[in-house]
């Protein structure tokens, strides 16, 4: 009893226990939902059964139907554009962001700080400001571009089939564009001086320090940013509904988005589950190469 | 100053025990609608005016915007926190009414003084009725029609169209680019703003919505996609409410717009030209008619604890129905009260126009799966008009959808 006690306070025991309350943590308000949506995906629900435990079983009816929508072609489309667009708009505008605060410059982490403000606001916010800028007639966006002569035509960002669901990218861009910035200026710091130094004494130049000291170095960094990226990604709502909620005719739907129009829209809860079970798939191989590219962070 | 500081709190204790006492007393009804939102409106005006009277009720009311308002209804109800009284659109009511989650009032209905089943218009009964039972009253009621800037037609010469081809004719003679004028606008969005404008044209070719592919929607639909595609129209339709696509008609941007009486406040305030209304154009001269019915019912929520008090809110608001138009621009949803001139004379003609158009308005379902149905209304002419579909395919398509939903 008292080496249980001991260990408890001082040994193995001690590691368990905050392993185990950790593991409870995350069964109870991770691990039990999830089962409990991908359960939803394989049953009929509306919202009157919603709460109660057995429902009539479905099996793959759920997931038949979903595939057979025509939309859902266009939809996944768009989670394509609007994932990897964004990743890489946020990526390159936030490395780029890095390395210029790199460079010693009057009040560079002070403006640095100030990108954040972006990051903290809420979605909502952002996509209300966004909704006004990127607006057809009287927006922001369009009369800076026609002040500029770069169009000549009113571009309607949120109205035209073609353009919405660049639009939303476009304002996520910015959304993320400050976190990309600041975890990437963590990687940049924690390299060594000296190593660039020592390169630039053998010759080598700008283009040729970046490729080889700063990426290969980096390497962790960027696996872990990119994997964050898309799970952020894949998790961002709230432009949706505040810019172009989806339309217009679903051009900039996408499979988040749709998840809950069917659930709260519609009111087919089952099929909002399914639509997420299925972007569960790709969040975990996402959730895989962040593990993998952090694998070499903490060894305890 | 201990011997006052004691005397201070002492004095303060005794109000905090007092209060609390009084707050014991007090039922609280809990009141949600989307009133209050962007404009002041009867519900959260009636409530905060219930609650100031003395009479151990208190209300506590709660704007939720349009967009969630049945969700987070549905939600309080799925989880057991729902409002006591909850204010809806009406094709959504029948969702809740045909499941018996609201409260069945009919014999509350028969003993009360204040609220009389008889008065009220057929359209706004029918949405609150299930099964031959009442589960709620309705709160006010709208209707659609077009408004045209008097002053630009009259420059034209061109005399308020009173056809679907009279209004093309007219939105193309209206439009100036140049000067960033539409010839008209409408609202098209996804959502149900887009399905309460887009039916009446359904309605009046024939159709209805469950018979949704008339050959007058085809027509529509490529007319009105042929007048976005020439920037007559903005392609903005698509993504604007009535709200705020009429308040581009207030700024002088279009020349004519679709929608309703809420609009008549804000454009004696804001529109500085003449304007008017008339009723919706329709296919041919002397064809059928139709309008949207819109307008929100009050229910009780049938898991109230405190259903008497709920009642006399309920009672306290429609005994105010007077209000309605000459505070907040909404028609009542019953005839037998008067409407006062405002002593604004646009005003008074276009209330006289809406009532006028009220006649032909037709409600959207009763269905259970009202959302559903349309749903299928919104894609289709979405579809339509960004040009991912020929109107026949995209009616054909929401048509199967619907086929689906019904049987």
């Amino acid at each position: 009893m008292r080496r249980i006690l001991s260990s408890l306070t001082d040994g193995k025991g001690f590691d368990l226990l905050l392993v185990g309350i950790t593991l409870i943590f995350l069964i109870l308000l991770a691990g039990l939902p999830l089962v409990y949506n991908v359960l939803l995906s394989f049953q009929e629900v509306d919202m009157f059964n919603l709460a109660a435990f057995s429902r009539p079983w479905a099996g793959l009816d759920n997931y038949r139907e979903i595939v057979s929508q025509p939309e859902f072609g266009l939809v996944m489309r768009n989670t394509g554009i609007f994932v990897f667009g964004s990743i890489a708009g946020q990526f390159a505008f936030g490395f780029a962001l890095a390395i210029f605060f790199m460079a010693k410059f009057p009040f560079a982490s002070t403006i640095r700080g100030l990108f954040l403000v972006s990051w903290v606001m809420p979605g909502l916010v952002v996509g209300a400001i966004w909704g006004w800028i990127l607006a057809g007639d009287f927006g922001v966006l369009n009369a800076v571009l026609q002040g500029l002569g770069i169009i000549d035509e009113t571009m309607f960002w949120k109205s035209d089939p073609a353009l919405s669901i660049w639009a939303v990218t476009m304002a996520n861009i910015w959304l993320g564009l400050a976190f990309n910035m600041m975890l990437l200026s963590v990687g940049l710091a924690a390299i060594p001086r000296d190593l660039y130094e020592a390169a630039e004494l053998d010759g080598a130049n700008g283009f040729q320090r970046f490729t080889t000291i700063t990426v290969p170095m980096m390497r962790s960094t960027i696996g872990a940013v990119l994997a964050l990226g898309l799970i952020y990604t894949l998790q961002q709502f709230d432009l949706f509904p505040a810019i172009t909620e989806g339309g217009p005719a679903n051009s900039s739907n996408v499979a988040q988005y749709w998840a809950w129009q069917w659930s709260f829209r519609i009111f087919d809860f089952a099929k909002g589950a399914t639509v997420s079970v299925m972007m569960l798939a790709f969040v975990l191989i996402a959730s895989a190469v962040y593990v993998w590219s952090t694998r070499a962070e903490v060894r305890g | 100053m201990t011997r006052n500081l004691r005397i201070l709190l002492g004095a303060a204790s005794a109000i905090a025990i007092a209060g609390a006492a009084a707050a014991q007393e007090d039922v609280t009804i809990t009141v949600w609608s989307i009133d209050g939102d962007d404009r002041p409106g009867p519900s959260d005006t009636f409530s905060a005016e219930f609650s100031e009277m003395d009479n151990g009720i208190t209300v506590d009311y709660r704007v939720v915007p349009f967009d969630e308002i049945v969700n987070e209804t549905l939600r309080a109800y799925a989880t057991g926190n729902a409002p006591d009284i909850v204010s809806l659109d009406n094709p959504d009511f029948a969702l809740f009414s045909s499941r018996g989650a609201f409260l069945d009032i009919t014999d509350m209905v028969a003993e009360s003084d204040v609220i009389d089943q008889d008065a009220y218009f057929e359209g706004p009964l029918n949405s609150v009725m299930w099964d031959g039972r009442l589960y709620g009253v309705g709160k006010y009621t709208d209707t659609i029609g077009l408004f045209y800037n008097a002053d630009m037609l009259e420059e034209a010469g061109i005399e308020p169209p009173q056809t679907w081809a009279e209004f093309e004719e007219a939105a193309r003679a209206l439009a100036d680019p140049e000067a960033g004028v539409y010839g008209a606008t409408l609202s098209a969005r996804g959502n149900e703003e887009g399905t309460f404008q887009f039916l009446p044209v359904i309605q009046m070719s024939g159709g209805s919505y469950e018979n949704v592919n008339t050959e007058g929607a085809r027509e529509w639909l490529t007319m009105v996609k042929g007048m976005i595609d020439d920037g007559i129209m903005s392609q903005d339709v698509l993504s604007l409410g009535q709200w705020d696509s009429t308040g581009t008609f207030n700024n002088g941007n279009a020349a004519m717009a679709i929608s309703g009486p809420w609009e008549i406040d804000r454009m004696v305030e804001d529109a500085e030209f003449d304007w008017g209304v008339t009723l919706l154009p329709t296919f041919e001269e002397g064809a059928e008619r139709s309008s949207a019915l819109g307008g929100f019912n009050l229910g009780i929520m049938s898991t109230t604890e405190h259903p008497e008090e709920a009642f006399e809110v309920l009672e306290y608001f429609v005994s105010q129905d007077d209000r309605l138009f000459p505070e907040f621009g909404y028609l009542p949803t019953r005839g037998d009260v008067e409407l006062p001139e405002s002593g604004v004379p646009l005003k008074d003609a276009a209330l006289t126009l809406f009532q006028e158009q009220l006649q032909y308005a037709q409600p959207r379902g009763p269905h259970p799966d009202w959302q559903q149905i349309s749903k299928a209304i919104y894609d289709a002419e979405q579809a339509a008009l960004t040009g991912q579909m020929t109107p026949d395919e995209a009616l054909s398509q929401a048509q199967s959808t619907i086929d689906g939903i019904l049987n």
